[in-house]
């Protein structure tokens, strides 16, 4: 079983933005980068199955800069099990959108030929939740998005999806873009001789032209970022006591804020 | 002057309301910028929605009827959606960020090779299309611009309003050209959830609860007070790591994001990973023992007290409203 894990480098989920008004670009120079939380899922997953076949080769593919998403692939894939890793570089993908990077997500993976494919529902940056889905329409493989839980069987495999009100069972067979997320597994932490391993393994630095690929033009640009609008104060309730301060907010909620 | 096409989304002959949601804002934008607003619907039986649609905005309603729309499969979804747009040549194409939506957008519009947005919360027309919507989990907004013909832009249920504008809108029979072959991923099964339990995501009102609910146990006291408010009932990251509830109903940056009328935040303090998946709700509640929590810097209403004497007198106060 030939695997690839689609992994992308996002700032941590406490960077503060405090935007002072619109601005045309967020400055990300600051930011402490981290691998994006839902691809630990993808990762743990593509090693389960490894270890449950007892056989296969995982490799971790990236779009970014070298220097800056090494440390990322070495440390959050390489020594949690992934056998390899390429990194797709190139600066005219900088203003890359969804579409784009799927494009080139799809020409490393047409090249090496998996069986299956594994990402992130989305990343919690840009929370676009397109990346996997497009990927397989461009690969012109099958999906399942949005996995729970994940049986493969032989040439093919079943998953359990969470849709509104319910659970979608869903089978196909390979090669599939599955696409991860929280309550699949529990992503183990990379031990310190691993990582020290880790850094024996492979890394493919690749860009564009050597994929055989015009950079993809972005279909969509980001015309400003504003800061969310303030929220007024908030009305503290007082009363007697816990009880009577209930009564009184749900007094406010029918009669003021007309909800209930 | 465009002409907005809106996927009227039916899972089980029951049609979501984020559709009615975004029929609404599509007629809003066009009875400004001219243009129509056009319903594109399908189903496996026989089921006129052109009536509500109608009342909702659209001028036509574009109707599909095929034994392989009983149940969702995001190839042939694909194929029939692609075709629409192909003869229709609607200018935008709104699609739900439902569970079916997040699925079928992102190949559609990778298949008609045009740009795909989602998760938008606001739209407007300047010298074309702008989208916003959240990112960074909320921390800002991006205003999106397109550069292709027929954009697919997925809308967060709750984002817009319903307004009854339109009167009655025409019906159009479509036959989309469906090749089942060419579908891979099948569904084989739909596991129901118990009777009465609203989707977190579609919800009017949430009502979740955090650390201070103190143990599994008391989780009931959330759910009572989402019982008597027809609401669903959510949680914190922490509880659901914790393995009191189930992660499914977990609020916020690994979990669900909701933007309901009213959210109840009970025992929750407010980490920025649990206001990614709530702080655009258009009514915030917290109750918390800390008055220093920051979930009433969201809030709009707090009550800094003992969630295990405000919820069940909460409760009680809600009945006696509804009776």
């Amino acid at each position: 079983m030939k695997i690839a894990v689609c992994v992308k480098q996002v700032p941590d989920s406490e960077v503060r933005l405090n935007l002072p008004g619109p601005v045309p670009e967020l400055d990300r120079s600051a930011f402490t980068m981290v691998i994006n939380p839902y691809d630990q899922f993808a990762v743990e997953e593509a090693v389960r199955i490894k270890e449950r076949l007892g056989h296969g080769d995982i490799t971790a593919v990236t779009v970014g800069p070298a220097a800056k998403v090494r440390e990322m692939l070495k440390k959050d894939c390489l020594a949690v099990g992934c056998d390899r890793a390429v990194i797709v570089d190139d600066a005219a993908l900088a203003g890359a959108d969804p579409l784009a990077v799927a494009e080139v997500l799809a020409a490393v993976l047409r090249r090496d030929r998996y069986d299956l494919v594994l990402c992130g529902i989305k990343a919690i940056d840009d929370d676009s939740s397109q990346v996997g889905v497009m990927l397989a329409e461009l690969l012109d493989w099958p999906h399942v998005g949005y996995i729970g839980s994940l049986d493969i069987t032989g040439d093919g495999l079943t998953a359990r999806r969470e849709i509104e009100g319910g659970v979608e069972v869903v089978a196909s067979p390979l090669p599939c873009v599955l696409t991860c997320g929280k309550g699949l597994n529990e992503p183990r932490l990379p031990s310190l001789p691993n990582i020290m391993k880790a850094g024996m393994k492979p890394v493919e630095v690749i860009d564009c032209a050597g994929l055989g690929l015009t950079p993809p033009a972005p279909l969509t640009a980001v015309k400003e970022y504003t800061p969310p609008p303030p929220r007024g104060a908030c009305v503290m309730i007082t009363a007697d006591d816990d009880a009577a301060a209930a009564r009184e907010l749900a007094r406010r909620l029918h009669e003021e804020a007309k909800i209930i | 002057m465009p002409n907005i096409a809106v996927f009227i989304e039916q899972r089980a002959g029951q049609i979501k309301q984020v559709a009615w949601q975004m029929l609404s804002e599509a007629r809003h934008l066009v009875d400004a910028h001219g243009g129509e607003v056009w319903g594109v619907h399908w189903h496996a039986a026989d089921c006129d929605v052109s009536t509500t649609a109608g009342r909702y905005g659209a001028h036509k309603v574009v109707t599909a009827t095929a034994p392989e729309f009983e149940r969702y499969d995001s190839e042939l979804w694909t194929q029939a959606l692609a075709q629409f747009v192909q003869q229709h040549k609607p200018d935008l194409l709104l699609i739900g960020s439902t569970a079916m939506g997040k699925d079928l957008a992102p190949r559609l519009a990778a298949r008609l090779r045009t740009a795909c947005i989602s998760d938008a919360v606001g739209l407007s027309w300047e010298d074309g299309l702008v989208v916003k919507r959240p990112v960074y989990a909320g921390k800002c907004f991006a205003h999106v611009t397109a550069r292709s013909v027929c954009p697919v832009v997925g809308i967060r249920p709750n984002a817009f309003a319903l307004r009854e504008t339109g009167d009655t809108a025409a019906a159009v029979v479509f036959k989309p050209v469906l090749d089942a072959s060419r579908a891979r991923a099948s569904v084989t099964a739909v596991e129901t959830a118990a009777a009465g339990k609203a989707a977190l995501t579609e919800a009017e009102i949430v009502v979740s609860g955090g650390r201070g609910i103190k143990g599994p146990e008391n989780y009931r006291l959330i759910e009572d007070l989402a019982g008597a408010l027809g609401a669903a009932a959510g949680a914190s990251r922490a509880i659901v790591d914790a393995g009191w509830v189930d992660y499914s109903h977990q609020v916020g940056q690994t979990g669900k994001t909701v933007a309901p009328n009213l959210y109840v935040a009970c025992g929750i303090s407010g980490a920025i990973q649990h206001l990614a998946g709530m702080s655009s709700s258009k009514c915030i509640v917290a109750i918390n023992k800390d008055p220093a929590a920051p979930i009433f810097k969201v809030a709009d209403y707090g009550i800094a007290g003992d969630l295990f004497a405000v919820l069940p007198a909460l409760t009680e106060a809600v009945r006696e409203f509804k009776r």
